[in-house]
């Protein structure tokens, strides 16, 4: 939607500041306007720009104070915990990120090991020089893995056979009913 | 393709009626009202504090320097301390912002890296479907009948102990050389070679041949 991603620093030049500020801060305002309306709930704004000595307030200065009595109201560790500086905000997006990049690794790192596994197959040979111990220790339980699901399919497998067979066996005695002496020309 | 869920749609804007659709539209919108505060703040030097009660009656804030500092200077109509003459709030001042300086440019690091994983795992995707379905080796279990299965299951007890012979050769070699634990590439990284396309059956010799062993072993001794 935007033109380019934006260096996340504070613009130097002034009027690309001031146009900025003034675009991002009328959205966000219609965000926050919107997520009152969605979801019924109290909000309420206080903005300083770097560029004007009064802020603006949303919805009204009679409903912040408000507001802001009613936090008042809150147990300390109620609001404290959920309360945020841009430091706290910033240092709790970086270490979710850290843990989706781990676990993003640990996925990739599996289909890799999956990928050697099958290349092994299709060559009729292994295909292991460059992985380290862990890397076969965590290949082998991979084809362990596999192992077992081929087991369990097989395993089912058979349990259908066997089931049709059954069913094949009941049919016979209703034959036999039909001719109580098959063995009386 | 499957979709997951039904992706973008306009909304109506009036309260939401399934109440565990606002619940998430809540916790969603709001994550996302506090990233384009932080945003605002950061690019253009903004000092703001936000305020949200959540339909669960529990409180979400957020400000810049913080909350406190904002509302304060709302409800006794001062000039912001750091514009005052002080020399130790603008010392607080300028050590804040280092730090959100710093801050803002490590999670652009961790973001970036995180994106080049996940296309990566797109490729690693992409790359499987191409040879699923030249392989049949490749596709699911589930799917598989017993003739597949008692093959796929030979060539992979046959590979299980091609792995168990490496391993073994890797442990001699880590109790010669104790370094050499992490070597041989860097974890996690093996190098993927693109299939071509095979046709015909896997083929895993019922006597591992020392010659099936790639050159590599030479390597290590």
């Amino acid at each position: 939607m935007a033109r380019r991603k934006q260096r996340m620093a504070c613009i130097t030049n002034n009027s690309a500041r001031k146009t900025t500020f003034k675009k991002r801060k009328n959205n966000m305002m219609k965000k926050l306007r919107e997520l009152s309306t969605l979801c019924g709930i109290e909000a309420c704004a206080i903005i300083y720009s770097p560029f004007d000595f009064e802020p603006e307030v949303w919805p009204s200065s009679y409903a912040i104070e408000n507001a802001l009595k009613k936090l008042k109201d809150m147990p300390a560790i109620e609001k404290s915990r959920k309360m945020l500086s841009q430091e706290s905000y910033l240092k709790g997006m970086i270490s979710k990120a850290y843990a989706k990049l781990k676990r993003v690794r640990r996925e990739n790192h599996e289909k890799e090991l999956k990928a050697v596994m099958f290349q092994s197959l299709t060559k009729g040979i292994p295909q292991f020089q460059n992985l380290n111990l862990m890397d076969m220790d965590d290949l082998g339980r991979l084809i362990i893995q596999k192992l077992n699901e081929i087991d369990n399919k097989k395993k089912s497998l058979r349990e259908e056979v066997t089931e049709s067979q059954n069913q094949t066996i009941q049919l016979t005695p209703i034959v036999n009913m039909v001719n109580p002496n098959p063995h009386q020309i | 393709m499957v979709r997951k869920s039904k992706g973008r749609q306009k909304v109506e804007m009036v309260k939401m009626a399934n109440d565990s659709n606002l619940q998430v539209t809540f916790s969603k919108r709001r994550s996302g009202l506090f990233k384009k505060a932080s945003e605002l703040c950061t690019l253009c030097g903004a000092e703001i504090a936000i305020i949200v009660f959540s339909p669960g009656r529990k409180v979400f804030s957020f400000g810049h320097p913080c909350v406190e500092t904002v509302v304060d200077r709302f409800l006794t109509r001062n000039p912001p301390l750091h514009h005052q003459n002080s020399g130790t709030m603008q010392l607080i001042e300028a050590h804040r912002n280092a730090n959100v300086r710093e801050l803002n440019a490590e999670l652009t690091q961790v973001s970036n890296e995180l994106e080049a994983e996940r296309k990566r795992g797109e490729e690693l995707n992409r790359v499987q479907r191409a040879s699923q379905g030249n392989c049949w080796w490749e596709s699911p279990i589930e799917k598989m009948e017993m003739s597949h299965c008692e093959q796929l299951g030979g060539s992979l007890e046959e590979l299980k102990k091609a792995v168990a012979k490496q391993v073994d050769r890797l442990l001699i070699q880590t109790t010669t050389n104790p370094n050499s634990y992490f070597a041989a590439g860097s974890s996690g990284h093996p190098t993927l070679i693109p299939n071509g396309g095979f046709n015909g059956v896997p083929v895993m010799p019922t006597h591992p041949h020392p010659h099936a062993w790639n050159p590599g072993y030479g390597r290590f001794f």
